[in-house]
């Protein structure tokens, strides 16, 4: 039972870490209709340079956290306006191996510019173990589970009532009617990838407090893609969830049944859900008024 | 390049003071994918406060107007090879969309295109996209007013509505931003008869209420003329006809094309079908 517990406890915390990026997924299909794949390397840049940030200017947290969200940003909105922009207009499958290209970029990057090594990110903070009931979980991993909520969220109160947010559905549900309407696809697009940009950076910093930077964390982005089909790719609040059922399953999969299983545990469960629900647990189906 | 000027409702009708037409057409040619003309040198004008028809069958190229006109061609492969669109005298054709709708045009698209997973007030509300909190407030209470149906079912998903309400529901997001032209693609398409009456008096009286000037697309003739001010009848690309609406319901051809009757007022058969492609030539 104890083992059980903390295997649950740290598969949800692992999984806060897979929701946001796979809310990023979410965010930029949303509002965009493309799988964006560049999205686990753009948490580990972030990482990266956060890890600069502390190591070269100051070990304050705010700072550090602050400096990295405003990098994300800008690394968002670049990837947007030089190199996703142009593509407007070419097809899908074109435009998605761009963003494997991005990706594949940002992976060398990370030896060309930093270096090869596994590197901590000492911040001073979340290392420390907190003990609750029977479990046990380091600070960053109970900020990954709170960040998680709080980005939720957000979301949820972003696309409910703002008028960006209710604008980005429209442009999901119909992109030219939207341009009709007076929306700038190209500021909705701008914005999509920024905010995704931004999350994904949050949890590669989160990721990288908990368990150190290395080249291979991008790997986080291929854990999260299966998130976000399992919550639905159009449903952002679902991509978080499912990234808490990956984390847990893989856990526990690793725990009872053998450590080889812990990777491939969240793509079998997809391939098992996706058949019962194939768009996602969360997804929107289409409506079709016959 | 010189403009030839409009060979029919053209300037020499108009006093050399009279305000520029709300929107006008010069010599529009819009090709699809660099090889396609869907639209030949079209000259079209309407004049403020005007509802101007323009009508035609299948592939005439109506739709293609608007596109240019509201600057979405780009989204189908589509540009403007020659000629001009212009707003009140101001050249618009090179706009981006959202700028177009901030001038006071709005189309509305062919087969409704409500956003269907939001709901009625979310559809409005991006209709409202380009305006302030305060005034999106203000017109959606206006709204409400007009179609009071959608005020029942303001929190309702657009999706499941019926294609009546649907429509209405496209009307009155288009008038969110507050247009002064506001252009109707096909409103009557699949809609029952009963509807379509009540869809087209809401247009006249939106556009005695809100002083606008209509630009409506129909493949539906009859009904179109007996609303509209003025007809353009497009065939292939081309302007083959036009004139003041109740001229147009009662010029022989036009009866004969469009509006199903023929000659002697009966119906034609199928069987005259050859002899409709031999007198397919328009000499107006």
């Amino acid at each position: 039972m104890r083992l059980f517990a903390d295997l649950v406890a740290s598969g949800i915390a692992i999984g806060a870490i897979y929701g946001l990026i796979a809310m990023g997924f979410a965010v930029i299909y949303k509002a965009t209709g493309l799988a964006n794949f560049a999205q686990g390397e753009m948490s580990m840049i972030v990482a990266y340079v956060a890890w600069t940030i502390s190591t070269t200017l100051t070990g304050n947290v705010f700072v550090v956290v602050a400096g990295s969200i405003v990098f994300a940003v800008l690394l968002g909105l670049a990837v947007e306006r030089f190199i996703m922009r142009p593509m407007l207009g070419e097809p899908i499958f074109s435009t998605v191996l761009v963003t494997i290209g991005v990706a594949v970029v940002l992976r060398s990057l990370i030896t060309l510019v930093w270096d090869a090594y596994p590197h901590a990110l000492n911040l001073g903070v979340g290392r420390d173990v907190v003990k609750m009931a029977s479990v046990s979980l380091r600070g960053a991993q109970i900020a990954s589970i709170l960040t998680l909520l709080a980005v939720m969220g957000a979301f949820y109160l972003f696309f409910r009532f703002s008028k960006i947010g209710v604008a980005m559905r429209a442009v999901a549900a119909d992109d030219r009617t939207a341009l009709l309407m007076g929306v700038s696809a190209a500021r909705i697009h701008a914005i999509a990838w920024g905010c995704s940009s931004a999350i994904a950076g949050i949890a590669g910093v989160l990721f990288a407090l908990v368990y150190d930077l290395s080249p291979a964390m991008f790997q986080l982005g291929l854990k999260s893609f299966p998130a976000s089909i399992l919550g639905g790719l159009d449903s952002v609040i679902g991509s978080g969830f499912g990234g808490i059922l990956i984390g847990v399953a893989e856990n526990l999969a690793g725990g009872y049944v053998g450590s080889g299983l812990k990777d491939v545990a969240g793509f079998l469960m997809i391939i098992v859900i996706l058949m019962v629900q194939p768009f996602g647990l969360f997804g929107e189906r289409e409506i079709v008024r016959v | 390049m010189t403009t030839p000027s409009h060979p029919h409702a053209g300037d020499a009708e108009r006093a050399p003071d009279a305000p520029p037409p709300m929107i006008e057409f010069r010599n529009l040619q819009v090709v699809y994918d660099d090889a396609i003309e869907a639209v030949r040198d079209v000259s079209l004008q309407a004049e403020k406060g005007a509802l101007v028809a323009l009508l035609g069958s299948n592939g005439a190229g109506k739709s293609t107007m608007l596109k240019a006109m509201s600057g979405i061609l780009y989204a189908e492969e589509g540009k403007i090879d020659n000629g001009s669109i212009h707003l009140e005298g101001a050249d618009i054709s090179a706009f981006a969309p959202d700028e177009i709708v901030r001038r006071g045009v709005v189309h509305v698209p062919e087969g409704r295109r409500v956003f269907p997973a939001l709901t009625v007030e979310e559809n409005l509300q991006v209709g409202g996209f380009t305006t302030s909190a305060s005034v999106l407030r203000e017109r959606r209470d206006h709204a409400f007013e007009l179609f009071p149906r959608l005020a029942e079912r303001r929190d309702q998903i657009a999706g499941y509505m019926s294609g009546g309400e649907q429509q209405m529901l496209a009307i009155a997001r288009g008038l969110m931003s507050g247009p002064r032209l506001l252009a109707l693609d096909e409103p009557s398409l699949g809609l029952a008869p009963m509807i379509i009456d009540r869809i087209y008096e809401v247009i006249l009286d939106l556009k005695k209420k809100l002083d606008l000037t209509v630009l409506l697309v129909e493949q539906n003739a009859a009904r179109a003329l007996e609303i509209a001010d003025y007809g353009y009848i497009l065939e292939n690309g081309r302007i083959v006809l036009d004139g003041p609406a109740d001229k147009l319901a009662k010029n022989e051809d036009v009866q004969e094309f469009y509006l199903g009757a023929g000659q002697s007022g009966a119906h034609k058969s199928m069987r005259d079908v050859k002899h409709y492609k031999r007198r397919k030539r328009w000499l107006s």
